[in-house]
């Protein structure tokens, strides 16, 4: 009998943290995905909240202001048309055009969510509608406006620029960008479609950007990958298809090959036969193992921001399939946001920070109700795997397909990408990269639709980002 | 009077003090519906719920033995289940009452059960038979209600074997590991849990598997054992998932409702929502607009909970739920023989990971399974079988104090002796 009732002490103790842990676990969700449930399209608080609280203001790192609101509470918006336009999308609008923009996002501050009793009391003896929380942004709205000055213009794509130590979000940018201002929000589906944030919405395949993964994957599951060989005929064929490097063309003959190579060589000059070889080596299920490791068929669930989840294909995998998926084409599918955080991820030693947006919001009284604290979202490679491929990457801005990314006297490490898309004449350029310096710990993702080749195209964009960096945003010690 | 006797009588007072605050919970609250809707039967309500359930409490503590402080928690959880309920429809907290005076009687039976047999055999073989018949009528001749087929239909009253079988299990299950028959405990378990995966209802299954689970442990202490039938669960769990598509489906909606925000993701997207528009302090008593949740009276009750008292409160409910686990416990540690601690450790173990399972579905923490929140969510069975778990409590602690009342006597008589 005493053991029983000892044992009953047990499962009682047991029971009850149990229940406890539901509390717990009550407390954590709301306090982590509150924003993500009040902008569920469902939902209509934050439309009811309007009615009665009047926005805080937005401002970026530098403590510029973006955005404000008037006595009526329509939002108001900063001068200058370009630096409007630059940070359009993130910001996002009032009436929804954009999805999850911050005015929406961070409703759960800007409205009022937050206010205590004592607020909620001192507002009903306050003339005027009260005003919600201040937001402060890690959005640096000076490099996104000079962004957006050299962008191609009328092409459509995507800028981000993460730091990869942080997580923080300098710029997601999107293109075309749209005037908050004059904005029509009556427009056809395909004039509402400026409202699509391309840097976290669109979900394109990333080309050769994603040899990243394949060579990661190789790294860690191929042995002798040291001392691994290549010869490149121009092409390699899987189940009588062919997967052809850039430059062959077999209809008409032409033939474009790398010749001999290593697994660095083949990454710098992205040679499409050899990363196909290796995905064909490894098989499906270890190139996906590493993708998914690197946040692949995972559901995002970002505290500031929502971006799509990438799509490693699971169906239809013939061996051409896999061959292709390796050299990034097939029916993988990604965004901007989540290449930037693979290339962060390389530069901060294999450890992927959760890209943050919100720097600090504080109430109009001056006190602070939340600020940023950098997230681990998972150890996506081992420390040495992550060297190798920095190494890679330094090669392919010195001596590859990246030359036109370099900037020079500092470490500018990147990949570029040449992404086929259906029914498009020229493929969409990526670039990916990371400044290799403890005073630039930034990371950068080019893409614009329907260019060309990464190197052309992307590159020279990611440069003058570099360059801009390098100049202006010295990290503080 | 003996030192216990005192101990007795000050928490006495104390659930005295306890069931007062409750009687008042329930009449400011029919009083606010009555003043928000100014519908007549809420102020009928407001006056009758309290004071029924005043008089219950006093009746079952003087003349059946139960513990008040459990009765008071208890009656809690029911007034607070009326009042949710009739601001939902009306007509379903008008409903509501009726089930907890059967509920009630339902308790009455289980106290006297447990507090006169004392030649179980019998009872216990024919309670083994009659779950597994209980428990097959279903697939026989059962409605299929969201995609379970665990219901049937007698006399035009629909009704859920799975919760009468809960009360036999706790009895059954009990008692046999209290006689050290293990295996045939575990087989006559396995087989209930078996004939309620084929009616597809997962959520009983549940309550039924980490009730036995808890009480293997209870009864033999051997970790070892219990790890073992820990990995049996999960490796069934896996091959149902491999199996069936709509386990999959609940887990995917569970891991990222989101991507089906309006389909299959909608009822836990709604539940997720109504928690987090409530806040910390609620939306007020009525002021919500989520009673449209699908399944808003069953087991999404806690979503309109949350909704309009606020989390602050729902905390505090499941705190009630909590002090119930504690209380039984305690009953349990007092018993008397090995088969009635089982019995109070086995009945609040039902209860509360019936309530852990539906509670933590809610709120996104494990995939949503439909079981109904205990004294609260509406329907009769589901009343009547939570109120009976509580009986057996209630049996226990009644013999407890029988047991007790005996023992000084014997004392008293002792002393006399010594004396003269």
């Amino acid at each position: 009998m005493k053991k029983l009732r000892k044992n009953i002490l047990r499962a009682a103790v047991f029971l009850s943290a149990l229940l406890i842990l539901l509390m717990v676990y009550g407390w954590i969700y709301v306090s982590k995905q509150r924003s993500r449930v009040l902008n569920a399209s469902a939902n209509d608080v934050i439309a009811t909240r309007k009615e009665s609280v009047r926005p805080g203001d937005i401002y970026d790192t530098n403590g510029i202001l973006l955005a404000s609101s008037d006595r009526s509470g329509a939002r108001t918006y900063q001068e200058d048309e370009q630096r409007r336009r630059a940070v359009a999308h993130v910001l996002g609008d009032t009436r929804g055009g954009v999805k999850n923009g911050v005015d929406s996002f961070m409703a759960w501050y800007l409205y009022g969510f937050e206010f205590s009793v004592i607020d909620d009391i001192t507002n009903l003896f306050t003339a005027g509608m009260p005003k919600g929380d201040d937001v402060h942004l890690t959005i640096d709205s000076s490099l996104c406006t000079y962004i957006s000055t050299f962008f191609p213009k009328g092409k459509s794509g995507a800028v981000v620029v993460l730091d990869y130590k942080t997580g923080a979000t300098l710029a997601e940018m999107s293109f075309p960008d749209f005037d908050p201002l004059t904005v029509n929000y009556s427009g056809s589906a395909s004039e509402r479609a400026v409202f699509i944030n391309n840097a976290v919405q669109m979900l394109k395949a990333p080309g050769s950007t994603f040899k990243i993964i394949t060579a990661a994957a190789a790294l860690e599951n191929t042995a002798g990958i040291d001392t691994w060989n290549y010869l490149c005929e121009g092409y390699m064929t899987a189940d009588g298809k062919a997967v052809t490097c850039s430059g062959t063309n077999l209809s008409t003959g032409k033939i474009s090959a790398h010749g001999a190579l290593t697994l660095e060589t083949a990454f710098s000059k992205s040679c499409n036969s050899a990363f196909a070889e290796l995905a064909l080596n490894m098989g499906d299920s270890k190139l996906k193992e590493t993708a998914e490791k690197f946040g692949f068929n995972d559901h995002f669930l970002f505290s500031d921001m929502v971006v799509e989840d990438s799509v490693y294909p699971s169906r239809n995998r013939t061996p051409f399939e896999i061959a292709f998926t390796g050299a990034g084409q097939s029916a993988l599918l990604t965004t901007p946001m989540h290449m930037c955080m693979v290339a962060a991820a390389v530069a901060n030693n294999g450890v992927m920070m959760e890209p943050k947006l919100l720097k600090e919001a504080v109430s109009q009284k001056g006190s602070t109700r939340a600020r940023m604290s950098p997230a681990v979202y998972r150890t996506v490679m081992t420390e040495q795997i992550a060297a190798v491929l920095k190494g890679y990457m330094r090669t392919t801005v010195q001596t590859g397909t990246g030359t036109a990314a370099a900037v020079p006297g500092h470490r500018i490490c990147g990949k570029t990408g040449s992404a086929e898309m259906d029914g498009q004449e020229n493929t969409d350029a990526w670039f990916v990269g990371f400044i290799d310096e403890e005073d630039f710990s930034y990371a950068v993702c080019v893409v614009i639709r329907d260019a060309g080749g990464g190197g052309t195209y992307a590159a020279p964009v990611a440069k003058k980002v570099f360059t801009y960096l390098t100049e202006n945003c010295k990290k503080e010690k | 009077m003996s030192i216990q006797q005192k101990k007795n009588r000050k928490t006495r007072r104390g659930a005295r003090g306890l069931l007062t605050a409750v009687s008042l919970f329930g009449f400011v609250s029919f009083m606010l519906l009555f003043i928000r809707t100014g519908e007549s039967r809420s102020l009928i309500l407001a006056f009758a719920v309290p004071l029924v359930e005043y008089i219950a409490a006093h009746i079952l503590g003087r003349f059946f033995g139960a513990d008040i402080l459990l009765v008071s928690l208890v009656n809690f959880l029911c007034s607070l289940g009326m009042i949710v309920l009739y601001r939902i429809d009306p007509a379903l907290g008008m409903r509501q009452p009726v089930y907890y005076a059967a509920g009630t009687a339902g308790m009455v039976a289980c106290i006297i059960a447990v507090r006169m047999i004392r030649r179980w055999p019998v009872f216990i073989v024919i309670m083994m038979g009659l779950s597994l018949v209980l428990l097959a009528l279903p697939l026989a001749a059962g409605r299929e209600i969201n995609g379970a087929k665990a219901w049937i239909l007698i006399g035009g009253i629909s009704f859920q074997p799975s919760e009468i079988v809960k009360v036999f299990l706790v009895l059954c299950v009990s008692y046999m590991l209290s006689r050290r028959q293990r295996v045939l405990s575990i087989v006559y378990a396995a087989m209930c849990i078996l004939l309620l995966a084929l009616q597809r209802d997962m959520g009983a299954a549940l309550l039924f598997y980490f009730t036995v689970l808890v009480l293997i442990y209870v009864s033999t202490g051997s970790l070892v054992l219990t790890l073992a039938g820990l990995a049996a669960g999960v490796a069934a769990a896996y091959i149902g998932y491999t199996r069936f598509p709509y386990i999959q489906s609940r887990v995917a909606m569970w891991q990222d409702p989101w991507q089906d925000e309006y389909g299959k993701g909608y009822q836990i997207v709604m539940g997720l929502i109504a928690m987090v528009n409530g806040g910390l302090w609620g939306t007020g008593l009525g002021s919500g607009n989520m009673t449209a949740i699908p399944e808003a009276r069953n087991d999404y009750i806690f979503a309109i909970i949350m909704n309009e008292f606020g989390m602050v409160f729902a905390a505090l409910v499941i705190i009630v739920y909590v002090l119930i686990v504690v209380r039984g416990a305690m009953i349990a540690r007092r018993s008397t023989s090995a088969m009635h601690g089982h019995l109070a450790i086995g009945s609040v173990c039902m209860l509360a990971i019936q309530t852990f399972v539906i509670i933590g579905g809610v709120i996104k923490l494990i995939p949503l399974t439909g079981v109904t929140l205990p004294f609260i969510s509406s329907g009769g069975t589901s009343m009547v079988s939570a109120m009976c778990l509580i009986g057996l409590v209630q049996g226990v602690e009644a013999r407890n104090r029988d047991v007790l009342d005996e023992d000084e006597e014997m004392a008293e008589i002792d002393e006399r002796g010594a004396r003269t």
